[in-house]
């Protein structure tokens, strides 16, 4: 089993979707500092992916400083992982897209938007 | 670095023209699936790569050799699992392997052993006894225990289950190299295969009608949906690659086959000057729909 959740959706480019979902686990807490990461071989095995994807996945990881690799143990989840409030909120950006793009689709307002956020905000009980 | 090259590539039985100057490379390195309904020539082709078959007309060449060459070298460094293959069915799981092992140098019992297990082989059970997914996995696993370089695969998933397949798939998967592993795999079903191949080769009445990688397919085609916000107008038509064109009152759908966001932007602002446009990618099962009806309403040897 892989040490993150992830759905693989049709139509999106997989790399992308997989590097997303792991950023994700490592903000949420589900991926800790210095905890391994599976090898190319077994991400490419878990997902029923191609392994240059799977290996393209890892390597972009690497580059952006989620995980670090150490020869013979192989990747590990990097200490800074997480990434500052800026990174983090990046990775909201596809979703927000998409919510905006529906929102105009339905000829809403900015404000009704804002409104109909702040509602499901609070129902979630937190600040 | 090709591993496979076929050039003008055509075979013949009688007066049917199966293959039809097929041209096409497959990169090393690459899991390239080659795609086409039922009588496509997908089976042609590979029989005609695997010198199982000679070519009415044309070449090819696969690791760097004539396939009409192709000798135990190649052979050596070649797994080929196809569903109409023939087996000694008599022989034993363990049988099998006994046999297999000592025409391969690189043959590697620790990955026999662990496929074995993978797979829940019963090693003493007839392969005239064996279900279909037990029998492709016995297939899989003599072909793969020698770490083959180049993996030929005939639509290996029809009639899998998808316990076998999965297993299947993470077999081959098991052998994985970076750079020098290469798979070719003939389906006639795009979802079987559209995590796993990189590049994507559509075959239709024995010709290719396209070939290409699987990221480059899936940003050249989008799902185009357009609201005029001046009201329903007369529209002149629409260019070529635009496709599955319809029109009702003030919105309008089709798919670009050609997407380049900038150009296409500029397309869409020149034609609809008063309308909210939205492209949303597709999957790579609504692109190949998309391409079959457009083959089934067009007059034979039009491409997209």
């Amino acid at each position: 089993m892989l040490p993150f959740s992830i759905e693989l959706k049709p139509g999106l480019p997989i790399a992308e979707q997989v590097i997303f979902a792991v950023k994700k686990a490592v903000v949420a807490g589900q991926l800790q500092p210095g905890q391994p990461f599976p090898s190319v071989r077994i991400v490419s095995q878990e997902l029923q992916i191609n392994p240059n994807t799977a290996h393209k996945i890892v390597a972009s990881l690497v580059a952006q400083g989620v995980l670090i690799t150490t020869p013979a143990v192989g990747s590990v989840v990097a200490e800074r992982a997480a990434g500052d409030r800026a990174e983090r909120a990046g990775l909201l950006g596809r979703d927000l897209e998409h919510l905006v793009v529906e929102a105009k689709k339905l000829g809403l307002t900015l404000e009704e938007v804002q409104g109909g956020l702040a509602t499901h905000w609070r129902k979630l009980g937190r600040k | 670095m090709n591993i496979i090259e076929t050039n003008q590539l055509s075979r013949r039985y009688g007066r049917t023209e199966a293959l039809r100057g097929l041209s096409l490379a497959v990169p090393t390195g690459s899991v390239f699936a080659l795609l086409g309904a039922n009588g496509a020539g997908k089976t042609t082709a590979i029989k005609v790569l695997m010198n199982l078959l000679p070519p009415s007309a044309g070449d090819a060449r696969v690791l760097g050799v004539d396939s009409c060459r192709l000798g135990p070298a190649q052979r050596a460094q070649i797994g080929y699992v196809s569903e109409n293959q023939k087996q000694p069915l008599w022989m034993t799981v363990r049988q099998l392997l006994d046999y297999c092992r000592p025409f391969y140098p690189t043959w590697d019992p620790a990955l026999e052993n662990r496929l074995l297990r993978q797979f829940e082989l019963p090693v003493d059970r007839k392969l005239g006894n064996l279900s279909r997914g037990m029998l492709m996995k016995a297939a899989l696993l003599s072909s793969l225990a020698y770490r083959p370089r180049l993996l030929v695969l005939d639509e290996p998933f029809s009639g899998l289950d998808p316990l076998a397949r999965d297993d299947f798939v993470r077999g081959v998967l098991e052998t994985s190299e970076l750079g020098d592993w290469t798979v070719f795999v003939s389906s006639h079903d795009i979802e079987e295969v559209e995590r796993l191949a990189d590049n994507i080769g559509l075959l239709e009445e024995g010709r290719l009608r396209f070939s290409e990688t699987t990221d480059a397919l899936l940003g050249r085609f989008r799902r185009v949906d357009v609201t005029l916000t001046g009201g329903a107008a007369q529209l002149a038509a629409p260019p070529s690659g635009w496709l599955e064109w319809e029109q009702t009152g003030g919105r309008i759908r089709f798919v670009d086959t050609r997407y380049e966001q900038a150009a296409a932007e500029r397309a869409w602002r020149e034609r609809f000057p008063e309308a909210a446009v939205t492209a949303q990618p597709m999957t790579l099962r609504e692109i190949f729909v998309t391409l079959a009806r457009e083959t089934r309403n067009q007059p034979k040897g039009a491409a997209a």
